[in-house]
């Protein structure tokens, strides 16, 4: 996994689970008494048995040391920098949200949207809202966007044009019901000229 | 020997097919007596003129408005229909009619079956990478990567190093779900457990 920050460890909740088998019994204060000794995990016997509700039904979780993680992580991202920075990759491809649709394109795509652009044909478009971009060796994944001195994206707007006639009918039998209505939705081509990534990851 | 029998007569010619009505004459639709033709379906045929094939029989008293359009329609679809349908106008604008209707409600189901192949498909590539599908989908949206699934099948498709890396991270981001919903391991302060456990 190349490229993309992994999470940190979310706050834990505390919620009380009969998993643990170790808790701590509260010294009321008033009682002078002598209480039970606290208990230490691991215990020789139980007198519990072991039920299904002991352990939590997924496996045993054990994530990696997290220094050496943060080496590992660091050693990675500063390997893809130099990969971007050395150009060391090929045909580059992007996912992108436009049109309130996500596309995954490459150079020299065309691509077809269902409504209208307001951009004369010939204009020079640069698409922001990057969500993913790769090459054959790296991916650099966006949480949920990449960033814009990251990626860019560019296009040009080729045609726009209207949309096959289509046939929109309701018909409703022994109802003396029907009613017929052509639809043509305006169309936009594009041509996705280039896609470019600049080596400013961190 | 016996006179050869005499030879059939020849059939009679079919008679020629009657012509169609001209727009003024009475039998067109009463209804709407002065109006103009109503301007054809962009679908084909010249506006303003009534078109009908030579091999149509007209003998339906079905207003003219309905039958241009009709036929103007079926001339384009004659090649889809299968049987008499392709040939008879009362057949054929049963036919069309059901077709238009079938066509509209199918763009609206078409959505709904291709978003089930995406998951279909997602699903089959994420058991490939030891997780299941809804294991992969919450755990992505909790990463924040906000993948839509039509993207995500074109990349288990296109893509396998890409979609590898997803689901490791999904994986990743599962395991580090259940130590937090472990928790600390011990009881929150000042809680007396009905399940308690005794161990000495």
């Amino acid at each position: 996994m190349a490229g993309c920050t992994v999470p940190s460890s979310c706050s834990s909740s505390r919620i009380r689970d009969p998993w643990i088998s170790a808790w701590v019994m509260q010294r009321s204060k008033s009682s002078p008494d002598p209480v039970r000794p606290r208990c230490l995990w691991p215990c020789t016997h139980r007198l519990v048995a072991k039920t299904s509700l002991t352990s939590p039904p997924w496996p045993e979780v054990k994530l990696p040391d997290p220094v050496e993680e943060a080496k590992y992580h660091a050693e990675v991202v500063q390997k893809v920098n130099g990969l971007i920075s050395a150009g060391r990759y090929g045909r580059l491809f992007a996912v992108v949200h436009f049109a309130s649709k996500q596309w995954k394109i490459t150079s020299e795509d065309l691509i077809m949207m269902d409504n209208v652009l307001e951009a004369e044909c010939g204009d020079r478009i640069r698409m922001e809202k990057v969500l993913l971009v790769g090459a054959d060796d790296f991916t650099l994944i966006g949480r949920p966007l990449l960033g814009k001195e990251l990626v860019r994206v560019e296009a040009t707007v080729i045609e726009k044009t209207e949309s096959w006639p289509k046939v929109n009918m309701r018909f409703w039998r022994r109802h003396n019901y029907q009613r017929k209505k052509i639809i043509a939705n305006p169309q936009t081509v594009l041509r996705i000229n280039t896609i470019e990534i600049y080596p400013c990851l961190s | 020997p016996p006179p050869p029998p005499p030879p059939p007569p020849p059939p009679p010619p079919p008679p020629p097919p009657p012509p169609p009505p001209p727009p003024g004459h009475p039998r067109a639709c009463p209804r709407i007596p002065g109006a103009a033709l109503p301007s054809p379906p962009r679908a084909g045929g010249a506006p303003g003129s009534l078109q009908v094939p030579p091999e149509v029989q007209p003998f339906s008293r079905a207003s003219q408005f309905v039958r241009a359009a009709v036929i103007l329609r079926w001339k384009t679809l004659k090649e889809h229909f299968r049987g008499r349908k392709n040939r008879c106008y009362k057949l054929a604008v049963k036919s069309v009619r059901r077709a238009f209707v079938r066509s509209t409600k199918a763009r609206r189901e078409k959505k709904r079956f291709l978003r089930a192949l995406w998951i279909t498909r997602i699903e089959a590539a994420s058991l490939e990478h030891g997780l299941k599908y809804p294991a992969f989908i919450s755990n992505l949206l909790k990463s924040q990567v906000e993948l839509n699934r039509k993207v995500l099948a074109d990349l288990a498709i296109y893509e396998p190093k890409t979609f590898k890396s997803l689901a490791a991270l999904a994986q990743r981001r599962r395991q580090e779900g259940f130590l937090a919903a472990l928790g600390d391991g011990k009881e929150p302060e000042g809680i007396f457990s009905r399940i308690v456990h005794h161990h000495y």
